[in-house]
C-alpha cells in the first residue's frame, strides 16, 4: 500500500482513553496490521481535545491530524463527545480560510471493541494523507515566496 | 452630531447614579477620537458623536466590573455588550446603556491610504454624508461611504440592540450579510490562501493590540498568548507562532465574536484579522443558526450541544 | 529532571518487530533522560525490581516504561514507583506493543515509531508533577436497585455484613422473575420454596429498608457520598396501615384489571396484592382500572378495609437517602415475540410465552397448576416449544444468546410430562447450550427419560387448523420438512434489557451496550464493577443470566461493597481539574460544560472564581478545553503535558527526531 512504501508522513492522533484508545488496543491484540505513520496521544475524553491542539500540530508540521472518541451516546463522561463534535466540526470548516486542506484533519468515533474499524480508519486516513503528500513547510523559503506572491498580487 | 445635545443631557441626568460614563472625545487631532471617561458634567461637555467615533467602548466594561458604568454604544458595539452580558462577564444591574443609531464610522486606514499620511491634520469636518479634511492647508473632500469601515457597508444592526436610553430615530435595517468577502477569499487556491497569511503574519509585531482592543478578550493579563502555563506559544519569533495566535484568537472567539472589527482597526500594521473571525462566524451561523451578541439569554453554541445535531453530517468511515 | 526509561521486550511480543535495544540507546540521548535500558518483562518481579533499583541508585525523578497499553499495566507500574518512594504520577507509558509491534511488521518503521512514543512520554513527564490524593469519609450505606433474586441476595449479604441497605423495587413486591417461576432447573425444586424464605429475610432484616413501588429519580454525588432521590409511587393504600388481609381484593368489583404478575393469563382486581407471598404483602390500586379513581364512583375498598388504609388522594412522594455505594440489579425483560410474523404475531391465543407457561404450571397460578390452554381451557396433549424466539437473530437486532432458554425449555418439557403423563412435547431448537453443572445431564433427562422430541431447526410458519395449530419447520438433521399439530405452542422468548435500563444508566453515569445491558469494567477481570466508582452490577442487568449466576453475582457485588467499605476513608483520584485562581476570571464557562456539576462558583476576596470539587470531578477535561485562558487544568492531562507531546511530533522534521 502507498502508505507503507513511501516515506512516512507525520500523522498525529488524539484518542480518548475509554473508547478509541481501547479500540486501537483491540486492533493490536487482533494483530490488525496498519500503516506506521500515526502517533497516538492519549487523552481522557474527546472533549479534552481543544481544537487548538489540532491547529498547533498542523501549523507546526503535521501532515494529518485525526481525533477519535466514543460514539455519540457512549461517552464515558456522557457528554464529552457532544462538545467535541461541535468544536471539531467548526474547526474542520475553519481550515479552508487558513489555506489548510480540510482533508488533513478528520474526527471519528471508534469504540473499544471496534478493532477492525480502527484499522480501517487508520488505513483510510493514512492513505488519504499520502495522496495529499507532505503539508507545505513554513520555512524561510516559503515566507520569502509568499511575500513575493503577495507583493505581485497587489 | 444631530443627537449629541440630547445625549449629553441624558448622560448628565443619569450621572449622579453612575460612577462614570464612557463616551468619545476628540483625540490628539480633529480626525481622531479617543475614549472619554465622564465623571462630571464638565467631562460630559467634552463629548463628541459622529462617524469619527470608531472605538467600541464596550471593551472597557469588563475591566470596570464592580462599578456602576454608563456606556455609549453604536449598533455594533451594543452586540458586544449583549455578548458580555450573556457570558456573565458584566452585570446588567451595573451598567447603563446609552444607545444610538449609527450610519457608519470611518476607516482611518482608508483615509490614510488616500492622504498618504495622517500626521498633519489641521481640521476635520463632517457635513451630511461628506467628510472634509484639511491637511497642510489643502482641503480633501471625501464621501463618507467611500471611507467608511468595511463592517458598516454590511451592517445589519445600525440601531443599538440593547439600550436603557435610546437617543435619536431608529434607522431602518436593510443590509444582508452573505459573507461574500469570505467566499471571495476562498475562491483563491489553498496555496495562495496560505501564502496570504504567511506573508501577512510575517509582518505581525506581536504587540497584541488586536487582543487588547477585542471586547471579548477579557483574559488580558492572563491571555494564553503570553503565559508559560499553559504554554501554547513559544518564545521564538516565528511566523507560525504569530499565525497560531490568530488561530487562538479566532477559536476563543468562536460563537462569541460580534464583528466590531476592533482587532483589525487596532493592528498597527493593518493585518486583515477580521476575515478569520468572519469565516468562523459564517460557519457558526451555518451550523447552529447562531449570531453572537444578539440575545442575552442564548447559549454560545460551543458551550452547548444537541444529541442529534441538525447540521453536522458526520462522515462515515 | 532525571528520568529513567525502560523498554520492554515483552518476550518476543515487542522485541520481535521493534529493535528495543536501539530504542533504549536512542532514548538515552533525549533531554532529561538519565537512564535507559531494555528489559525482558518490565511487569515481572525482576523487571519491577530493576525499575526500583534504578530509581534508588540514580535518584530518578520519574519513570517511562515503553511496553504494553497503559490500560493494562499503568496501575502496576504506578505501584512500583510508590514502592521505590516516588510519587505514582511521575510515570508515563509508551504503548509500543498494541500500538506498534503488534500492528506493523516493518522493524525499522516500528523502531522509529517506538522511539517517537518514548520521546513523547518523556516530554509529557517533564511537564508532569507529583499528585497527592485527598482522603474523605465514606457513608457506609448501600443502595440496591431491583429486588429480583440478584438484588435480594446482594441486599441480604450486605445487611448480614453489617451495612445499612436501601432496597428499591419498581413493582409492588420484590422477587423479580424468579417469583413467577414454577420450578427451577436443574434440580426442579419449587421456585417460591427457595425464594420465599429469602424474601421474608429481606422483610425482617433490621438493616434493610425496603422501598417497593419505588424508583430512583436522581443520583447526585460520588463514591462514598451519593445522595439518592427515590420516588415512592402512589399506591393509594397507606402501607403502614394495610395488614395484607385481602378483604379489599375480595370485594373489588373491577375484576378485569391487567394481571401483570400472571403475565396476563387471566385478570385480577383493581386493588390487589401482587401475589400471595408478596413482600411487602400490601395492597395497591391500579389507577388504570379503579372505578373510584377513574369515575369517582365505587369506593368499596375504603368501606371494607378494616384498618382504613385506603387513600384515594395519595400522591407520589420523594425521599432522599444518602448512601456510599450502589448495586444495580434491575434484571431483564422479555422479548416481544409479536415482532415475528411466523409465530402469528400475537393473533393465536394458544401461542404463549414461556413465562406465561410458567404461570400455567404453577400451583399458585391462575389455573391452580392445571395446564389449560387459553382458547378453550382444554388440557393440551401435544405441546410444541420453540426456542430462540428473539435470541441469536441478527435480523431483529438480537444477535446474542439469552443463555437460559435451552435450560428452562427442557425444564418445562419435563414438568409438562409430570403434569400430564400422556402428553407429548416437541422442542424446536438451533443448538443446545447447557454448559452448567448438571445442565447437560438435565437436557438428556428431558430427552431420554421424559421422551421429549428435539427437532433441530427453525419454525417457518404456524397456522390454526381444526382447533389446533400446525407448526411447520425444517428438521435440519434429517434434512426434511416436519409438521406437527400442536394443541399449545410455547415460545422460549429471549431476554432483553429491562425497560428503562438506559435511562437509569444515565442517572448512574454507567455505560450500556447496544442492547441496553450494563457494561462491566472488564469483561473478564472486573465483572461486577462498572467504570463509575462505587456502582456495581448484579444479575441479568449486565446480560442474561440464570439464577445460580445471578445469585453468585449478587454475592460478588455485596463483597465488593464490603471491601470498599472496609476502610473508613477513601482516597480521591488526584487526576482532577484544578483552577488557577489567579488566572480564572469567573466567567463560569467551565461550570456550564462540566457534565458532572463538579465545579462551583466561589467568592475569592470579593471576586467570583471557579472551584473544582475534587471528589465529584471525574477527570474528563472538558472544562480544560473550554476555558479560554487555560485557568482550569486537568491534572496529568494539562495543556502543557499534551503540548509537550505535540511538540515532540510537530516541531521537528521527521529526520531530526531520529538522528
Ligand atoms: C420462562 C423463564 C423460566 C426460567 N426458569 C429458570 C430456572 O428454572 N432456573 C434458573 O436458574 N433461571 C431461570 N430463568 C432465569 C431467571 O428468571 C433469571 O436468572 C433471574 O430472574 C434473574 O434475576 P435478576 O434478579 O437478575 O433479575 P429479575 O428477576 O429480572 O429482577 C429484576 C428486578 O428489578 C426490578 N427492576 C427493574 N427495573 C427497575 C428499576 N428501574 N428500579 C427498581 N427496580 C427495578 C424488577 O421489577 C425486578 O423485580 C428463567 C427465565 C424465564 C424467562
Ligand atoms: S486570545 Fe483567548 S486567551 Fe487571549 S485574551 Fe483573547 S480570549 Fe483570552
Ligand atoms: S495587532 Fe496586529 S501586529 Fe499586533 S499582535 Fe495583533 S496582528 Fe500582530
Ligand atoms: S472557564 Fe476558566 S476563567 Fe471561566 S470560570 Fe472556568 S476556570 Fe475561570
Ligand atoms: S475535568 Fe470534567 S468532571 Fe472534572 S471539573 Fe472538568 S469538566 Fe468537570
Amino acid at each position: 500500500m502507498s502508505a507503507d512504501s513511501g516515506k512516512e508522513l507525520r500523522i498525529v492522533g488524539f484518542l480518548c482513553n475509554w473508547c478509541s484508545y481501547g479500540g486501537a488496543d483491540t486492533a493490536g491484540v487482533g494483530r490488525f496490521q496498519q500503516p506506521t505513520d500515526l502517533r497516538i496521544i492519549r487523552v481522557p475524553c474527546s472533549g479534552r481535545v481543544d481544537p487548538l491542539f489540532v491547529l498547533k500540530s498542523l501549523v507546526n508540521g503535521a501532515d494529518g491530524v485525526l481525533v477519535s472518541g466514543c460514539h455519540p451516546r457512549d461517552c464515558h463522561y456522557s457528554e464529552g463527545n457532544y462538545y467535541a463534535r461541535r468544536r471539531l466540526e467548526v474547526l474542520k470548516r475553519f481550515l479552508p480560510v487558513l489555506g489548510i486542506d480540510t482533508r488533513r484533519f478528520e474526527y471519528t468515533w471508534v469504540s473499544a471493541s471496534e478493532g477492525q474499524k480502527w484499522k480501517t480508519v487508520v488505513e483510510k486516513f493514512t492513505e488519504g494523507i499520502h495522496e495529499l503528500g507532505p503539508a507545505p513547510v513554513i520555512d524561510a523559503t516559503m515566507i520569502a515566496k509568499a511575500q513575493i506572491l503577495a507583493a505581485t498580487a497587489l | 452630531m444631530q443627537y449629541l445635545n440630547e445625549l449629553k443631557e441624558k448622560i448628565k441626568e443619569n450621572l449622579p447614579e453612575l460612577d462614570m460614563v464612557v463616551g468619545w472625545e476628540q483625540g490628539f487631532d480633529s480626525l481622531r477620537a479617543s475614549p472619554l471617561f465622564m465623571r462630571t458634567e464638565d467631562d460630559v461637555d467634552k463629548m463628541i458623536w459622529g462617524p469619527l467615533c470608531v472605538h467600541n467602548l464596550a471593551t472597557y466594561l469588563p475591566s470596570l466590573k464592580g462599578k456602576k458604568v454608563g456606556v455609549v454604544v453604536k449598533g455594533c458595539d451594543s452586540r458586544s455588550v449583549i455578548q458580555l452580558l450573556q457570558e456573565k462577564l458584566i452585570k446588567r444591574d451595573d451598567i447603563m446603556v446609552f444607545g444610538l443609531p449609527c450610519t457608519g464610522v470611518v476607516s482611518l486606514r482608508k483615509i490614510q491610504d488616500n492622504l498618504g499620511s495622517l500626521d498633519y491634520i489641521e481640521s476635520t469636518e463632517v457635513d451630511g454624508d461628506s467628510l472634509n479634511i484639511t491637511v497642510d492647508g489643502t482641503n480633501h473632500a471625501f464621501k463618507l461611504e467611500d471611507v467608511a469601515a468595511n463592517k458598516c457597508s454590511r451592517c445589519q444592526y445600525h440601531n443599538a440592540l440593547l439600550s436603557d436610553v435610546f437617543i435619536g430615530d431608529p434607522i431602518t435595517e436593510e443590509a444582508e450579510d452573505e459573507y461574500t468577502d469570505v467566499d471571495e477569499f476562498e475562491d483563491m487556491s489553498l496555496e495562495d490562501r496560505m501564502a496570504f497569511w504567511v506573508s501577512n503574519m510575517s509582518r505581525c509585531v506581536s504587540c497584541y493590540a488586536c487582543r487588547n482592543a477585542c471586547p471579548m478578550c477579557v483574559c488580558r493579563d492572563h491571555c494564553v498568548a503570553q503565559s508559560r502555563d499553559p504554554h501554547w506559544i513559544t518564545q521564538e519569533d516565528t511566523v507560525q507562532n504569530k499565525w497560531f495566535f490568530q488561530m487562538i484568537h479566532s477559536m476563543h472567539l468562536a460563537g462569541r465574536c460580534t464583528e466590531c472589527g476592533e482587532c483589525e482597526r487596532a493592528c498597527p500594521v493593518g493585518l486583515p484579522l477580521l476575515l478569520l473571525k468572519r469565516k468562523m462566524n459564517k460557519e457558526i451561523k451555518e451550523l447552529f443558526a447562531y449570531k453572537a451578541g444578539t440575545l442575552i439569554d442564548a447559549k454560545t453554541p460551543l458551550l452547548s450541544f444537541k444529541v442529534e445535531e441538525d447540521n453536522i453530517n458526520e462522515r462515515g468511515w | 529532571m532525571k528520568i529513567g526509561v525502560f523498554v520492554c521486550h515483552c518476550g518476543s511480543n515487542i522485541a520481535g518487530t521493534v529493535d528495543v535495544v536501539k530504542v533504549a540507546e536512542e532514548a538515552r540521548k533525549l533531554p532529561d533522560v538519565a537512564f535507559a535500558s531494555d528489559t525482558m518483562y518490565a511487569c515481572s518481579e525482576p523487571g519491577q525490581d530493576g525499575i526500583i533499583n534504578a530509581i534508588k541508585d540514580l535518584d530518578l525523578d520519574g519513570v517511562v516504561v515503553a511496553s504494553c497499553t497503559p490500560r493494562m499495566h499503568e496501575p502496576t507500574f504506578r505501584k512500583t514507583l510508590e514502592r521505590a518512594g516516588l510519587n505514582r504520577y511521575m510515570f508515563e507509558m509508551a504503548n509500543i506493543r498494541e500500538h506498534v509491534s503488534w500492528v506493523g511488521k516493518d522493524k525499522e518503521a516500528n523502531t522509529k515509531k517506538a522511539l517517537d512514543l518514548v520521546a513523547m512520554a518523556v516530554a509529557k513527564l517533564t511537564q508532569g508533577k507529583a499528585l497527592i490524593s485527598k482522603k474523605f469519609d465514606i457513608n457506609k450505606r448501600v443502595l440496591v436497585i431491583g429486588g429480583g433474586v440478584a438484588g435480594i441476595q446482594a441486599a441480604l449479604d450486605c445487611a448480614d455484613g453489617g451495612l445499612d441497605v436501601i432496597l428499591v423495587e419498581k413493582t409492588t413486591s420484590i422477587g423479580g422473575k424468579m417469583s413467577k417461576l414454577d420450578k427451577t432447573f436443574p434440580t426442579v425444586d419449587c421456585s417460591s420454596c427457595i425464594l420465599g424464605p429469602k424474601m421474608v429475610d429481606v422483610a425482617q432484616h433490621p438493616n434493610i429498608t425496603l422501598y417497593a413501588a419505588s424508583e430512583v429519580e436522581k443520583i447526585d454525588g460520588y463514591v462514598g457520598n451519593y445522595q439518592v432521590a427515590i420516588t415512592k409511587k402512589a399506591t393509594y393504600v397507606d402501607w403502614d396501615a394495610c395488614t395484607g388481609c385481602g378483604l379489599c381484593m375480595e370485594k373489588c368489583p373491577s375484576k378485569k384489571s391487567t394481571d401483570y404478575f400472571n403475565e396476563e393469563v387471566g385478570t385480577t382486581t383493581a386493588i390487589n396484592i401482587l401475589f400471595p407471598q408478596a413482600i411487602p404483602k400490601k395492597a395497591s390500586i391500579d389507577a388504570d382500572f379503579c372505578i373510584k379513581l377513574i369515575k369517582d364512583k365505587c369506593g368499596i375498598c375504603a368501606k371494607v378495609c378494616p384498618t382504613n388504609a385506603i387513600q384515594y388522594d395519595q400522591q407520589d412522594e420523594i425521599v432522599t437517602e444518602p448512601v456510599g455505594a450502589i448495586i444495580v440489579a434491575t434484571g431483564y425483560d422479555l422479548f416481544d415475540y409479536t415482532k415475528y410474523g411466523e409465530y402469528g404475531g400475537g393473533r393465536y391465543p394458544d401461542v404463549i410465552t414461556s413465562m406465561q407457561y410458567e404461570r400455567l404450571l404453577s400451583a399458585s397460578g391462575p389455573t391452580g397448576g392445571h395446564v389449560k390452554r387459553p382458547s378453550d381451557g382444554k388440557e393440551p396433549k401435544t405441546i410444541v416449544f420453540i426456542q430462540c424466539v428473539g435470541s441469536r437473530d441478527k435480523s431483529i437486532g438480537r444477535p446474542y444468546c439469552s443463555g437460559f432458554c435451552c435450560m428452562y425449555t427442557a425444564k418445562q418439557a419435563i414438568l409438562t410430562k409430570d403434569h400430564m403423563p400422556d402428553s407429548q412435547s416437541y422442542v424446536f431448537y438451533m443448538d443446545i447450550r447447557a454448559p452448567g453443572k448438571l445442565y447437560d445431564e438435565f437436557i438428556r433427562r428431558a430427552m431420554e427419560e421424559y421422551g421429549t422430541q428435539y427437532v433441530r431447526g427453525r419454525v417457518s410458519m404456524l397456522y390454526p387448523k381444526n382447533g389446533s395449530l400446525v407448526v411447520r419447520g425444517a428438521d435440519t438433521l434429517l434434512g426434511k420438512q416436519v409438521e406437527i399439530e400442536a394443541d399449545l405452542v410455547v415460545l422460549a422468548v429471549g431476554a432483553e434489557s429491562a425497560v428503562g435500563a438506559s435511562k437509569l444508566a444515565e442517572k448512574l453515569r454507567i455505560s450500556y451496550d447496544n442492547y441496553g445491558f450494563y457494561m462491566e469494567s472488564h469483561p473478564k477481570l472486573r465483572p461486577v464493577e462498572t467504570n463509575t466508582a462505587g456502582v456495581f452490577l448484579a444479575g441479568s442487568c449486565q446480560g442474561p443470566k440464570d439464577i445460580p449466576q445471578s445469585v453468585g453475582q449478587g454475592s460478588a457485588a455485596a463483597a465488593k461493597v464490603l471491601v470498599l467499605f472496609s476502610k473508613d476513608q477513601l482516597e480521591s483520584d488526584p487526576q482532577v481539574s484544578v483552577v488557577d485562581i489567579k488566572r480564572c476570571v469567573g466567567c463560569g464557562k467551565c461550570i456550564e460544560t462540566c457534565p458532572f456539576g463538579a465545579i462551583e462558583e466561589i467568592d475569592f476576596r470579593g471576586m467570583t472564581k471557579s472551584n473544582v470539587i475534587e471528589t465529584i470531578c471525574q477527570g474528563c477535561g472538558i472544562c480544560t478545553s473550554t476555558c479560554p485562558q487555560g485557568a482550569i487544568q486537568l491534572q496529568n492531562f494539562t495543556d502543557n503535558q499534551i503540548l509537550a507531546e505535540v511538540n515532540v511530533l510537530c516541531q521537528q522534521t521527521l529526520e531530526k527526531s531520529f538522528e
